[in-house]
């Protein structure tokens, strides 16, 4: 950097987190690899480049991001924070980390729910936030712009707020406050009898509207003076714009734009207090359904009603039951298959008119039948891992019939059974195969990739730079046979023997999910081989029969429950989280791999529980 | 697009402007540029008070980038040029075409020695080409590698926090085919994991630009003061939470704190003063076609930025790291990435890259075009007094090359002497960033970036 004062440089990096004393380290089991070294030749265009989605503004992502290191000491550990000398870096060689140790809890009465960084709302949340508040909203769409959310994107830690972000809150707390106290909305909002102060009524309404806005009872007198200063400001022109710049002030400030949890006193052990009953109804409404707490939860915090697992339990079963928290699991599936990219994925114009054609409805349909299909599995399949892996259950509607050689007509999905071997469950799913694929052909090693990172829960290092040139793509040569450079070339294959013999197990399926027999004239050879770093090694033949290996695998059920945990808390697993994973395991495996089950087992762990004191120093 | 034209002259009225909403719903015209007079500036400001970067994805073509000849200085000459720069022929004078310029930070320890550094190769480049840093360790995967955001504040921005002060917006982001959070998409960083993603809608700029353009000025009054008492009540509001939070939560919020000062500074400044130009339409940001539009829109928004005197420094992104743009309006209905694959054999490849680059090189022509055809209020040159870095994410797509990076500078100096092709022997383009700094004014940057990589200034380019 400059050695000129820079201004708003900040050189923290917020959030990085710790691994050095993490208890799993010494029982991973590290596979060294040959790596690709990039020093000879050969590599198909592209593996090194992307993702799926990347150049469509929808990257997915696994992990946290962002000024977390991406510690993952119980699963994989990312190159760049592996252990000295097991990354071999330098040579741009490859190394994978996983661990197939249980999770144990050392010390389940001296809890330690780990760092819990104040988050900002999502798009979502604070869409979900401003309706509950006021209902119906003006358009908002000019001010926001296009979500850069990622909701795919499991353990994201946030970066800090931008100017852009902030000139649109700014700009709908106008746009919202305006319309709040515009004409007979105004008593509706702030009921004020005649002959009332309406000074007064201001008042009530600061106390009342801001503990919705706060998500807490604001009761301090200061809080309170300072709100109706700025009521005065604007009283000067009228009451109705004195309750407007309230509004605005309101909806401007952090209180209101993040997720601010201080906890209380109340200590359990060093590492732990509990959070004050509004903080633990915040925290449960915001991740079961993106949005506020309701009155009943406000309630429960206000009647002491909070403070046992049990009535914890009660709640969120009750939250789970309401519109808003049907979708709770569904959202954590969609993440999973990155199915919020689908929209922005490109195909070629010539060789997949359908997907790309001006107005298609095929990216839409496939996005809907993988809804349909998560829901089928949560409610009527038990929502069993098992099913979601290897059911037959496909759904169909004009767009999609035809992938599966029936017809239907509508848009409206209904359920056929594949049982011709073509349907694995998620894992056959159009959006999931459309998503890692190229534009113009499939690619195995996108969907090698999707099983060792998102169900195994493996980290592959990222590419070296400087990758020789690749081999010529040559008409009538199957995709398979153009990456075979891959296992020959030993500079390539120290990685790529990973994911692309479990890719291969997809060659059936096209760049959008087709079905198909043959590929570059030749018989599809969907032969694949699980190599090395699994409790599944092993050869096997077409997704079928890998989803079955999936289904079996320790591994891959540890490893749903860790994305769980991701996905909930928005950071990764680490060290101090023994205790938290080791009970969502058990109770994700008590209950036979049932997903349904991951939300009452995420509410009873410590993470969820409790929070670090604010004083809590990470010990070095 | 209807060709309506603008004049500066006769259009600029001295409303003064606010961002925020407001109720503007022209059709859209573009506006064409004439000479015209910058409203706001007085005529006593220093040369190079502006600096724009501009991106482009998935290398180059070397062979047609670099002009021609191995000599390590070379006066440029239109003939010169390769055909990727042909279209900025008209201002060889004023542009320095740098060779042998690596983004060596991508994988470079803080002392300079080459390591493993976070992120796939398309990842690393939008990272390091400003901030002269690398991407912290972080688990998006987009690219082929798990990584963060940049590590470091990129160069934009040290100039926007000491050039930014007097204008409505220190700094603009802009872009087309970019949005989202992603180290792909941003090249901008306020400092360490504090990306500035661009905008690349136009209606979402717009709205951030040029609303309230209908208030009278006795609405704006009211305005201002409205929104100063909020943002001050935000303030007390930030003061009153800090102590209460751990020193994470309480440094999020010191970032917010600079956010809110940052908007602040747009009520007070001399906001001039431009009549909006129309509001553009919406549109389909998954059609391919759309592309060029966005992007011509997104451009004359930028330009009329500075010609507002609303801005001083902005970036621009031609569709993120790792483009899988189709480029139908270049004759190339195909993808960018994939393409920049393709072997140097495949000359029908090389030849559809060549035509994309092409594209691009015609689009920073319009934007010189644009700024050379403008005068500032001391009768100076809107160009003479602006730097333009261009640059890429890779020097070569199918090897990830980060070594070549096809840099351009353009613009006025009488810091650099422009009219030049030079080629260096690998040095890093951290000291072309020290260079930007130096030619910006400020004498006291040393070295920018990783502190281990950069070895000074880029020798031989000032005059």
């Amino acid at each position: 950097m400059a050695t000129a004062s820079t201004g708003g440089e900040a050189t923290r990096n917020t959030g990085a987190l710790r691994a050095v004393s993490d208890p799993w380290r010494c029982s991973w089991l590290l596979f060294a690899l040959a790596g690709c070294t990039g020093t000879i030749g050969g590599l198909p265009a592209g593996d090194h480049g992307n993702t799926p989605g990347a150049g469509n503004d929808d990257a997915p992502s696994y992990g946290g991001s962002t000024g977390q290191s991406p510690v993952n000491p119980l699963g994989g550990a990312p190159s760049a924070t592996a252990p000295a000398g097991m990354s071999n870096g330098g040579t741009g060689a490859g190394s994978i980390a996983t661990s197939t140790a249980a999770f144990t809890c050392a010390a389940p009465s001296a809890p330690d729910p780990g760092p819990s960084p104040m988050s900002l709302l999502s798009r979502t949340q604070y869409v979900n936030t401003l309706q509950a508040l006021f209902g119906t909203l003006p358009d908002l769409s000019d001010a926001l712009g296009a979500d850069t959310n990622y909701q795919t994107t499991f353990g994201l830690v946030q970066p800090d707020v931008d100017q852009v972000e902030l000139g649109g809150f700014q700009a709908v707390a106008e746009l919202v406050g305006a319309a709040a106290v515009n004409g007979a909305k105004l008593s509706t909002l702030v009921p004020c009898a005649s002959g009332m102060d309406q000074r007064q009524c201001a008042q009530s309404f600061v106390q009342r509207f801001g503990a919705l806005a706060y998500r807490t009872p604001v009761t301090d007198a200061a809080d309170i003076a300072r709100h109706m200063a700025l009521y005065d400001t604007g009283a000067k022109v009228s009451h109705a714009h004195g309750i407007e710049l309230v509004l605005r002030g309101m909806l401007e400030s952090p209180r209101f734009l993040y997720r601010v949890e201080i906890g209380t006193t109340e200590k359990i052990g060093t590492s732990a207090v509990k959070l004050t009953p509004y903080e633990l109804a915040t925290r449960l409404a915001y991740v079961v359904w993106d949005s506020p707490p309701d009155d009943a939860l406000v309630a429960a915090a206000a009647g002491g009603q909070l403070a046992t697992k049990d009535q914890v339990a009660s709640q969120l079963t009750r939250l789970l039951a309401d519109a808003r928290g049907k979708n709770f699991v569904n959202r954590f599936l969609e993440g999973l298959v990155q199915l919020s990219g689908v929209a922005g994925v490109v195909k070629d114009t010539t060789l997949y008119p359908q997907w790309s054609a001006a107005g298609s409805t095929l990216p839409a349909s496939v996005t809907g039948q993988a809804r349909a299909f998560f829901t089928d599995v949560l409610t009527k399949q038990g929502g069993k891992l098992d099913s979601l892996l290897t059911s037959d259950t496909v759904f169909v509607n004009s767009d999609l019939a035809p992938f599966y050689g029936t017809t239907a007509s509508g848009s409206a999905f209904q359920p056929v059974t594949v049982s011709n071997g073509q349907a694995s469950g998620m894992l056959t799913l159009p959006a999931f195969l459309a998503l890692m694929a190229k534009p113009d052909q499939s690619w195995p090693i996108y969907r090698g990739k999707f099983v060792r990172e998102a169900l195994f829960c493996q980290d592959l290092p990222p590419p070296p730079p400087n990758i020789p040139k690749p081999p010529e793509v040559q008409a009538g040569v199957s995709t398979r046979e153009r990456l075979a450079e891959h296992e020959t070339n030993p500079s390539c294959s120290g990685c790529h023997s990973l994911m692309d013999p479990i890719g291969f197990g997809f060659e059936h399926y096209d760049a959008i999910g087709r079905y198909r027999t043959t590929d570059g004239n030749q018989p599809v050879d969907a032969t694949g081989d699980v190599e090395g770093g699994t409790d599944v090694d092993g050869d096997f033949d077409g997704v079928v029969a890998l989803a079955k290996k999936l289904a079996s695998s320790e591994q891959v059920r540890q490893c749903v429950a860790r994305q769980w945990f991701r996905f909930t808390t928005s950071r990764y697993e680490q060290g101090m989280d023994g205790c938290s994973m080791k009970s969502i395991v058990d109770a994700f495996e008590t209950a036979g791999s049932s997903l349904n089950a991951l939300p009452q087992a995420l509410v009873a762990s410590d993470a969820f529980l409790y929070r670090r004191p604010v004083d809590f120093k990470d010990s070095p | 697009m209807s060709s309506r034209p603008i004049d500066h002259r006769t259009t600029f009225s001295r409303r003064r402007l606010l961002s925020g909403l407001g109720a503007l719903t022209v059709a859209l015209t573009s506006p064409i540029w004439r000479p015209s007079t910058v409203f706001g500036k007085d005529g006593s400001t220093k040369p190079l008070r502006r600096f724009i970067g501009v991106f482009s994805a998935n290398g180059t073509i070397a062979s047609e980038f670099f002009p021609k000849g191995t000599a390590s200085d070379t006066p440029l000459a239109p003939a010169m040029l390769g055909r990727i720069l042909a279209p900025l022929a008209a201002h060889t004078s004023q542009m320095l075409v740098l060779k042998g310029v690596d983004m060596v930070s991508t994988v470079s320890d803080q002392l300079g020695s080459t390591t493993t550094k976070p992120g796939g190769p398309h990842m690393k480049g939008p990272g390091a080409m400003l901030t002269g840093g690398s991407l912290l360790a972080g688990s998006f995967s987009g690219a082929g590698g798990p990584a963060g955001y940049a590590d470091r504040i990129s160069v934009d921005q040290l100039i926007a926090n000491r050039l930014g002060k007097g204008t409505a917006f220190p700094s603009l982001e802009f872009g087309a085919r970019v949005s989202g959070g992603e180290p792909l998409n941003t090249i901008s960083y306020r400092g360490a994991n504090q990306p500035n993603p661009p905008i690349d809608d136009p209606v979402q700029m717009y709205t951030r630009l040029f609303s309230n353009g209908n208030l009278s000025t006795s609405q704006l009054a009211q305005l201002v003061a409205d929104r100063k008492s909020v943002l001050d009540f935000v303030q007390s509001d930030i003061a009153s939470l800090q102590p209460r939070l751990n020193a994470e939560d309480s440094a999020r919020l010191d970032a917010h704190l600079t956010g809110i000062r940052s908007i602040e500074q747009q009520l007070t400044s001399a906001t001039s003063v431009c009549t909006p130009p129309a509001k553009p339409s919406k549109y389909d940001g998954n059609d391919q076609a759309t592309f060029e539009p966005i992007c011509k829109v997104q451009m004359d928004m930028m330009l009329l930025a500075h010609v507002c005197g609303m801005t001083n420094v902005s970036t621009f992104m031609f569709a993120n790291a790792d483009s899988w743009q189709y480029f139908p309006f270049a004759g190339v209905d195909e993808e960018h990435h994939g393409l920049s694959h393709s072997s140097d054999d495949d000359s029908a490849s090389v030849e559809k890259l060549v035509k994309i680059n092409v594209w691009h090189g015609q689009q920073v022509n319009y934007m010189l075009d644009k700024l050379a055809a403008t005068t500032e209020s001391d009768g100076s040159n809107m160009l003479d007094n602006t730097l333009l870095l261009w640059g890429n994410e890779l020097g070569v797509g199918n090897t990830h090359d980060y070594k070549n990076i096809p840099w351009l500078l353009a613009g006025g100096s009488s810091y650099f002497k422009m009219g030049r092709s030079l080629q260096f022997q690998d040095l890093p383009h951290n000291n072309l960033l020290v260079s930007v700094c130096n030619a910006m004014g400020f004498d006291d940057v040393t070295t920018f970036g990783i502190p281990g990589v950069c070895t000074g200034p880029l020798p031989g380019l000032t005059a």
